[in-house]
């Protein structure tokens, strides 16, 4: 009976002692949990692409060095189709307008981006079997 | 000092013939079964289909290959879109404003039927290729310039009016013309015709000079005896054919000789391949009307053909070359009476 008496303080204390561990691991580790998250946390990206005349339907984002992406809708609007991590880089590019690199910060989540035309100059001329014709004038005839 | 001189030279040969048949040991037949493959592949994602026709495959020539015969065998020349532009550069070639505002307009609506159509001019062939390998990590670059065929004006010629590629692999530049491989128009309906010709993959700079003319000379990819726009407007006309037949036009240099009645004309070209010399004829336009006839020579001595021919009557004539039913080349002669040349 002494003994099982003299025991009952001594697991008090032990679950005491335990329970304080605890506290300050918590205490301690929570901010360090904390600050991991908002590292690793990943954002779903949305976004709308436009040039100077407005939205652009067609535009394509990738993630950079992957074959991931999405192509903008009807209104220029597009939502990433995997959850971006803070420094991923997404290109905006379309046929005919330089391609926009964005890196991913911890507040991007709408992106707003207008592309600027690549200053091409069209012109062509087509090849033909049409065999060549000379014009004939009185002098070479 | 030999051994430099040596090393120099063989720089010098190796550079003037950056041609196809450096890529002798590579048949394309991979690379232009994932062309294939990809047929009508959507260019909304350029990076995905570049990564599509090229990551299979192992050496840059192979991922350039199978880019451009995608571009040359899915991309259709749009003909309305063809004449339009054209037409209205030469009206507003006076109007430096009014022309930059045309292209403005007429560069979004090119880009958009190029995306959505698959039809393009060919800035717009070339600018795919262009953009295509700038994925695939490889130097292509887009050059304008001037470009003559049987149809070309060369009076109304006032600005650059073609674009064609540019590419590097394995530290040299070659040549090719997408636009003009993905197929012709046809005589009859004018309408485009997917006929793809290999002729203009990698073509040899000193052919390819003949019908073309870059606006930076640093493009035609000479070292010495550059042509001069000069003499590449009196330069003959070649034909689609001849970019798969010939690998040098020699003679005659100039598209118009004044000969005389009899001379003796001479046609010097080096081949490609051997072709049966019995299909070689003229076709000769007097302006009333049209013979065939064949050469008075034929002689084909390794790959080198020679043809010989003389007016019997003068006048003034348009002589197509003919390899079966193939039209190869024009030149146009003045044939006059000996005394009547020197009056």
């Amino acid at each position: 009976m002494k003994t099982q008496l003299a025991q009952v303080p001594k697991q008090v204390s032990r679950i005491l002692g335990l329970f304080t561990i605890l506290m300050f691991t918590a205490i301690l580790s929570n901010p360090v949990v904390a600050q991991n998250q908002t590292q690793v946390q990943e954002q779903t990206i949305k976004g709308v692409i436009s040039d100077d005349s407005g939205p652009l339907e067609g535009a394509s984002i990738v993630l950079k060095g992957t074959q991931t992406g999405v192509v903008t809708d009807s209104k220029g609007a597009f939502t990433f189709p995997k959850p971006l991590k803070v420094g991923d880089v997404l290109l905006v590019s379309y046929l005919g307008y330089k391609t926009v690199k964005v890196k991913i910060k911890t507040d991007t989540t709408a992106l707003k981006i207008t592309l600027a035309e690549d200053l091409v100059e069209f012109i062509g001329e087509v090849n033909t079997n049409t065999p060549y014709k000379s014009k004939r004038t009185k002098k070479n005839n | 000092m030999r051994l430099i001189l040596f090393i120099y030279a063989t720089l010098f040969v190796s550079q003037i013939y950056a041609q196809k048949s450096d890529f002798k040991h590579l048949d394309f037949k991979k690379a232009d079964s994932i062309a294939l493959a990809y047929k009508d592949a959507s260019l909304h994602n350029l990076s995905r289909l570049s990564y599509q026709l090229t990551s299979d495959l192992n050496t840059d020539a192979e991922k350039f290959r199978a880019i451009y015969k995608w571009v040359c065998t899915n991309i259709a020349n749009d003909y309305s879109q063809y004449s339009k532009n054209k037409r209205k550069r030469y009206k507003l070639k006076d109007d430096s404003l009014e022309l930059n505002g045309w292209n403005t307009s007429f560069r979004k609506i090119a880009f958009r039927k190029l995306v959505k159509d698959h039809k393009a001019t060919c800035t717009g062939y070339a600018y795919l290729v262009k953009e295509l390998s700038k994925y695939a990590k490889l130097e292509c670059e887009m050059v304008n310039g001037y470009a003559k065929t049987g149809n070309t004006n060369i009076e109304k010629m006032v600005a650059p009016n073609h674009s064609w590629n540019a590419i590097k692999l394995k530290g040299k530049w070659y040549l090719c013309d997408p636009t003009w491989a993905s197929g012709i128009q046809d005589p009859e309906t004018l309408q485009f015709v997917f006929k793809y010709n290999d002729g203009f993959f990698l073509t040899q700079p000193k052919l390819f000079a003949v019908n073309h003319h870059p606006e930076d000379s640093k493009w035609l990819l000479f070292d010495q005896h550059q042509p001069t726009y000069q003499d590449f407007i009196d330069a003959p006309i070649l034909y689609g054919e001849a970019y798969n037949m010939l690998s040098n036009h020699d003679l005659p240099n100039q598209m118009h000789q004044d000969v005389l009645k009899h001379e003796t004309i001479t046609f010097k070209y080096k081949l490609q391949h051997v072709i049966d010399t019995k299909k070689v004829h003229f076709l000769i336009d007097n302006g009333h009307k049209l013979m065939k006839a064949t050469p008075k020579q034929i002689n084909l001595k390794h790959k080198q053909l020679t043809l010989e021919h003389s007016f019997s009557s003068t006048g003034f004539y348009d002589l197509h070359v003919f390899v079966g039913d193939d039209i190869i080349s024009t030149y146009t002669f003045k044939v006059t009476r000996l005394s009547k040349a020197k009056p």
